[in-house]
């Protein structure tokens, strides 16, 4: 694993918006960040990431199937409990999931390790999937990097197939939700909308905040059209303690991710994959703050909420002293604490791999370069390539 | 190869949705035509599909249809030109005409099965309401076969009674459950600013 300096293609923004990236520079600062690119042997892409990747869902798809039948688990994930038949049943039912973000640290060398799963609203995947791929090609077109370069990115072949697959049967139209005013949000529903249109199905986009109820109990769109399958880019844990989760139940709706990914998208996995998985090679030593087992963490750990996104109310503690630290809003639910990780320094650069599973199956990666060891919304995307 | 193929963004697949759920632009609203005409002029379902779903209905018709031993007794009911008389095993009844047909899909249920439609009752339409759904419709009277219906007929809104007595308003051929509210999700995004992670 190397972290190499291609020249920036000339036309890099031009080339990126053609793709409908247009989230590239958010307020002015770098985002996609192409003047980076990291390269890996075919091996360290195949033993280090992609198999472990696969063995880590295994592993949490376990969890969840404990989990749904353990209240005691469901309370200190903190759902609510009148959500639990639907996680419940989601799961019972085999409904399927669409895609997650396992967020690993490596640096070339050792087990990758899990930091955490972004298991229901991943995003970074346009880039991912998509933007890093044209710059792979175009970049050895243009003799930017070694021609014969490949790339760990199938992902959008593989979303295409699961779209195609992931309700059966297929409904009428598959919505597409996300919050109004969230540019980058929509961009990412965007690029979803259009792989479902290739899989055949018919689409609609609605914002979350138009989302209806009809007097029969089902969600409708902005124009009363019946919802009967849900593609949402808003997090379970807000929907579950919204105005209309008491409908969630008797909706019909199918969603997508199904409910079940709220156990897996929630830190206090972490914990619970460390009890039932001690010492596993690609896990961190992970504890529920205060939970006297705790004591058996390193001096370097982080603390991070039970609910969090970006990053946000993440604390890096060193000898007892917060080192390390993002301000947000979130920890009302707990903290769980878990083993600091070392995210490898590449001159001052912490990357963090983010690696994608579509329908399960580990199938691309995408990676977010910091200058602080604690990723945040302010992270820069950077593209990889396998060498030559 | 590690990576994808191609990748197409051109949305091109939307070729590929020509699939029985095309035809219906919501998976269980409810299509509902008064004859075949107005079937077929909606453009909704195949011709052939228009003619054989309305065989289905009229077959329904008379056999589920509430029957009455005279017609004062079923106008009573239904309103006045509402009734007709049908033979049923050899014996004269009175029943509601038919008044037309709503094709249903039950939620990822598959089939379509056509329901017959009566006329509304008395208790949806009095005698004389101004209600836009209660005027009577402009087209040929009593004939279910391709008779002209303009467009506008076809998109104004029209009471219907089901074969179970519930009343059913149309508005442009299809019924819709009604939205009851809005606005129940998005709250605590919009106090938290990005949803993605």
């Amino acid at each position: 694993m190397q972290r190499l300096a291609p020249r920036r293609r000339p036309d890099w923004d031009a080339q990126v918006e053609r793709l409908g990236f247009s989230f590239h520079t958010p307020e002015g600062e770098t985002y996609w960040d192409e003047s980076v690119a990291y390269s890996f042997t075919l091996r360290q892409i195949e033993e280090d990431i992609e198999a472990p990747t696969g063995e880590i869902e295994e592993l949490c798809l376990a969890f969840v199937a404990r989990a749904v039948e353990d209240e005691a688990i469901l309370s200190r994930l903190a759902i609510p409990p009148a959500m639990w038949p639907l996680v419940r049943e989601s799961w019972r039912r085999g409904e399927r999931n669409l895609y997650g973000r396992l967020d690993l640290a490596y640096g070339g060398r050792g087990p990758a390790k899990l930091l955490e799963y972004n298991a229901d609203t991943p995003t970074a995947i346009l880039e991912a999937s998509v933007v890093q791929w044209d710059w792979l090609e175009t970049a050895m077109a243009g003799g930017l990097i070694s021609r014969g370069s490949d790339q760990y990115n199938s992902i959008h072949e593989k979303l295409v197939a699961a779209f195609a697959t992931i309700t059966t049967p297929a409904p009428p139209r598959l919505h597409f939700t996300s919050m109004a005013d969230v540019p980058e949000d929509r961009g990412t529903v965007a690029y979803l909308e259009d792989c479902a249109a290739q899989a055949g199905h018919k689409t609609r986009f609605v914002t979350i905040e138009s989302v209806g109820l009809l007097s029969d109990g089902r969600f409708c769109d902005a124009e009363g059209e019946p919802i009967a399958a849900l593609f949402k880019l808003y997090p379970w844990e807000w929907m579950f303690r919204e105005r209309y989760a008491d409908a969630l139940g008797r909706s019909a709706c199918r969603f997508i991710e199904p409910p079940w990914k709220a156990l897996l998208s929630n830190k206090g996995l972490l914990p619970y994959l460390w009890e039932m998985f001690p010492g596993h090679p690609n896990l961190l030593p992970a504890f529920f703050e205060g939970d006297p087992g705790a004591g058996a963490l390193g001096r370097r750990y982080v603390r991070k909420p039970l609910l969090s996104r970006e990053g946000a109310n993440v604390a890096l503690v060193e000898d007892g002293i917060v080192r390390d630290s993002d301000d947000g809003p979130y920890g009302e639910e707990g903290f769980i604490l878990q083993d600091a990780a070392t995210i490898p320094d590449f001159g001052g650069r912490y990357p963090v791999l983010g690696s994608w599973l579509v329908a399960s199956q580990p199938c691309g990666l995408g990676i977010r370069e910091d200058a602080s060891s604690i990723t945040k919304n302010t992270s820069r995307f950077v593209p990889h390539l396998i060498e030559a | 190869m590690k990576r994808s193929t191609q990748i197409g963004l051109t949305a091109a697949g939307v070729l590929l949705a020509a699939s029985a759920w095309s035809m219906l632009s919501g998976e269980d609203e409810k299509l509902v035509y008064a004859d075949v005409g107005e079937c077929k002029n909606a453009g909704q379902l195949p011709p052939g599909e228009c003619e054989a779903r309305f065989a289905d209905a009229q077959a329904g018709h008379v056999r589920d249809a509430k029957k009455f031993s005279n017609t004062s007794e079923c106008e009573a009911e239904y309103g006045t030109g509402r009734c007709e008389t049908r033979t049923v095993n050899g014996v004269g009844m009175v029943v509601p005409a038919l008044a037309g047909m709503v094709l249903a899909r039950t939620l990822f249920g598959g089939g379509r099965r056509a329901e017959p439609l009566l006329p509304p009752t008395r208790q949806a339409c009095p005698p004389g309401s101004q209600a836009p759904e209660c005027q009577p419709a402009s087209r040929s009277s009593g004939t279910s076969s391709s008779s002209h219906v303009s467009g506008g007929s076809a998109a104004r809104s029209r009471a219907y009674t089901t074969m179970s007595g519930q009343a059913l308003v149309a508005n442009g051929g299809t019924a819709h459950a009604s939205v009851a509210s809005r606005g129940g999700f998005g709250s605590i995004g919009h106090s938290f600013g990005a949803s993605s992670s």
